[in-house]
């Protein structure tokens, strides 16, 4: 077992201008000065190349960890892995296993468990023979093969599918079956790649919360590439979270949910997602408000962006929607018409129009019921209210 | 304007029943949700109201007409297909419209105007006459096709899980828009869903339909407070109920819900309304036991009346954590605040809340009853 590290690793599609510059100046080190790096291949991409589909990520992955790599489709967290498993090269950057370059190892010398969304069992192997593949293609001896992955079955729970065809079973216990063959070889790193998109809801909390119990009794660097955060956030100790090639923010489930770095991160985690509405300041001589400008709703600017925000600025303002509180008792809450009240059972939404298509939306556990047209007062809870820069996307930190 | 209904419809595909004689009254400028999960014939029952699907057996009505053999271009209703399909080379006005230059609709290019101006001040898009849908956001797309729908002033609005293709951000800003709308339509609506949250915020009633019937039909409140079985228990609400084996027993002439934990039975005294209605039915006879994840509380230590158990599972979602609780028997999933924080297999120990308990027949999972069902189903 090993920890996993990226160390500014770039992938550029296609062998391109850039990458024969680079080759030829070697008075440029990527290592040292990100910065002038980065403006000279810009500088070059801009003419002649396509742009990167992994741009500068660095990541440390602690032996022992499980960390979501966590974006929409085209961030490039499936390349990442890919060269992890060798499946793809490295443009630039190194890729270590424990403290091991693994860059130019073939890709069946990196000791790596690697499980895909589809789960391409051997359709005429039973679930034994499956498991089993890798350990008797590398000439293991049979009854050290049988040890193994009789020990292995019941932590995953297929113990009594055995001699059971893949056919013959369902799509969760095909994916146990597919992890299953990948934690046999007892790899360094466990390398997972959307393992529960094919599933439907019920069968993929099952597996979800059976992956985390095995993650926790055998404790294998486990990276899991997926897009959706539910997934990322009830599986990782941390996230990485992706945009366009670029890590954006990586720390844990619950730091990246309450302190996202800017209005990316804000809006692709959470759900109900983050209300995030672009708002000006106001000032009324004694408080600052938000300014929602389009139904001229304004709401108080919390104390610690007194020294942050000024009368006239523009912001994008981010707030949860259970950060949003009714308080009728507040003198100086906002009152505001509801547009829309929906009663989900365990919670309720209100949605408040803010501009066209454009909703403050909070959730809340109280029994009370609306109607549209009912009149509420609104407070953000100070702790948990955001801004970002309107241009930057960048959050804007208070005094706390 | 009318109300639909459907008498004894039956159908097959090959040997597959896909509806087994299903009646239905959707009364007139009702928003009416077809819930259930994929296969249980949910779409059928949309096709058929079109008339793009021939019922085996059994009465289609629109209005007091029967439909049975009338054409589906001739019975007024309109359908939203999933992705909206907008044409995308004509204008917003002309998409609109087009319902009406159709050969057997066909209207005056004054009366056009006039419709289009109606419906689109309805729908709030008058200011988007001239984008094409490639210019449209897509609350705005979403706006121009019930648009185009409502132009004809159809009996009846059919809608087959439209947001089903959204990612799930997106679908919830939609969501919120259609319901904003949903007044504007005035016209009855047929929608159909897979997704529970769609169907409480929208349905004023929901049916959920299984394999070709009916299990239940009523209001958000009825479904979700008093399930008429578990199989609607467990269609509705995220996580899943918990709901396990327990038995009714009489202490001291109350009666308890006892339920196993390992070698020991913890008891929880029913409230008097429904624990009245089941000690005269019987005590000593097993149930099942339901319990919400939001209606359990836990603790990290030793407490009377809550069941020892451990920690299964505990996962982060966001603004609240979900907390696995194995006992000896079973799996709980309950609600957790989002920064608790707590090592696989830790001791815990849980209080499923008797006021919120739903029982369920032991032999067929048919409800037997909850504490305050009238008040809470709005039938006091």
């Amino acid at each position: 077992m090993a920890g996993l590290t990226f160390r500014n690793v770039y992938k550029q599609y296609g062998r391109t201008k850039v990458q024969q510059i680079f080759d030829a100046d070697k008075s440029v080190t990527l290592d040292r000065d990100r910065r002038d790096v980065d403006a000279t291949v810009r500088r070059v991409a801009s003419s002649t190349a396509a742009p990167y589909a992994v741009d500068n990520f660095s990541l440390e992955c602690p032996n022992g960890t499980f960390v979501g790599i966590l974006g929409p489709s085209g961030c490039g967290k499936t390349t990442s892995l890919r060269m992890v498993a060798g499946l793809e090269e490295i443009t630039r950057g190194d890729i270590l296993i424990g403290d091991r370059v693994v860059n130019n190892l073939h890709p069946k010398d990196r000791d790596i468990g690697l499980a895909f969304e589809d789960y391409a069992l051997y359709p005429p192997l039973n679930v034994f023979d499956n498991i089993a593949f890798n350990l008797r293609a590398k000439k293991m001896p049979e009854d050290e093969v049988r040890r193994r992955v009789l020990e292995l079955a019941p932590l995953m729970k297929v113990e009594d599918l055995l001699d059971a065809k893949p056919a013959g079973l369902s799509g969760g216990q095909k994916q146990r079956v597919n992890i299953a063959r990948a934690l046999v070889r007892q790899p360094s790193v466990l390398l997972l790649d959307e393992p529960l998109s094919h599933l439907d809801g019920k069968m993929r909390q099952i597996l979800r919360t059976e992956i985390k119990r095995i993650h926790n009794r055998i404790k294998c660097t486990t990276v899991l590439v997926t897009h959706d955060q539910l997934e990322a956030m009830s599986l990782s100790d941390r996230i990485a979270i992706m945009k366009d090639g670029r890590l954006q923010q990586f720390g844990t489930p619950l730091e990246v949910y309450d302190n996202p770095v800017n209005v990316f991160v804000a809006g692709f985690i959470g759900e109900p997602p983050m209300n995030l509405a672009r708002v000006g300041i106001v000032d009324d001589g004694r408080d600052r408000f938000f300014l929602f400008p389009a139904k001229g709703i304004r709401i108080r600017v919390p104390g610690k962006y007194a020294a942050s925000v000024f009368a006239g600025d523009e912001v994008i303002l981010g707030v949860r929607p259970t950060d949003v509180l009714i308080n009728p008792d507040d003198p100086k809450a906002a009152a505001v018409p509801i547009a829309v009240f929906e009663n989900l059972g365990d919670e309720k939404r209100i949605s408040i129009e803010v501009g066209p298509e454009e909703y403050l939306t909070l959730v809340t556990e109280d029994e009370k019921r609306y109607r549209p047209g009912d009149e509420i007062k609104l407070v953000f809870r100070e702790t948990k209210t955001h801004i970002f820069d309107k241009i930057t996307g960048d959050r804007i930190l208070g005094k706390e | 304007m009318a109300q639909i209904t459907l008498e004894k419809i039956s159908k097959s595909f090959g040997s597959v029943k896909a509806l087994d004689a299903v009646d239905l009254e959707v009364k007139d400028k009702e928003f009416f949700v077809l819930f259930g999960p994929a296969g249980a014939g949910k779409t059928t029952i949309l096709k058929t109201i079109a008339g793009v699907e021939f019922p085996d057996s059994g009465l289609v009505r629109i209005g007091d007409r029967i439909v049975n053999l009338i054409d589906p271009a001739l019975r007024n209703v309109s359908m939203v297909f999933e992705n909206y399909a907008l044409y995308p080379h004509m204008k917003v006005y002309d998409n609109i419209a087009s319902p009406m230059r159709s050969p057997l609709h066909r209207k005056s290019e004054a009366e056009i105007a006039r419709e289009v101006a109606r419906v689109s001040d309805l729908m709030g898009i008058s200011q988007l006459m001239e984008r094409l849908p490639s210019q449209l956001s897509n609350g705005q797309r979403q706006r121009t096709a019930l648009g185009r729908c409502l132009v004809r002033r159809p009996n009846v609005f059919l809608m087959d899980e439209p947001l089903a293709h959204l990612d799930a951000k997106l679908r919830h800003l939609m969501r919120t828009e259609l319901k904003a709308m949903q007044t504007a339509f005035d016209t009855t609506t047929i929608y159909v869903t897979h997704d529970y949250s769609e169907a409480l915020s929208l349905g004023d009633r929901i049916a959920i339909l299984n394999r070709g019937k009916f299990e239940q039909i009523g209001t958000g409140d009825e479904v979700y407070y008093a399930p008429v079985n578990e199989f609607v228990a467990r269609l509705v609400g995220e996580p899943e109920i918990n709901i396990v084996d327990a038995e009714l027993q009489d202490v001291a002439g109350e009666c308890r819900v006892g339920i196993r934990a390992g070698a020991s039975i913890v008891h929880y005294p029913l409230p008097d309304d429904i624990g009245g209605k089941l000690h005269a039915s019987g005590v000593g006879r097993r149930i099942r036991m339901g319990i919400r994840g939001v209606n359990i509380a836990y603790k990290f230590e030793k407490a009377e009346g809550y069941l020892p158990g451990s920690v299964y599972n505990l996962e982060p979602i966001g603004n609240k954590s979900i907390l696995t609780i194995k006992t000896d028997e079973n799996l709980f999933q309950t609600i957790a605040s989002n920064d608790l924080s707590v090592e696989l297999d830790t001791p815990v120990w849980m209080y499923p809340d008797p006021k919120n308990m739903l029982l369920f027949d032991a032999a067929d999972g048919r409800f037997l009853g909850r504490h305050h069902q009238a008040q809470l189903t709005g039938r006091a």
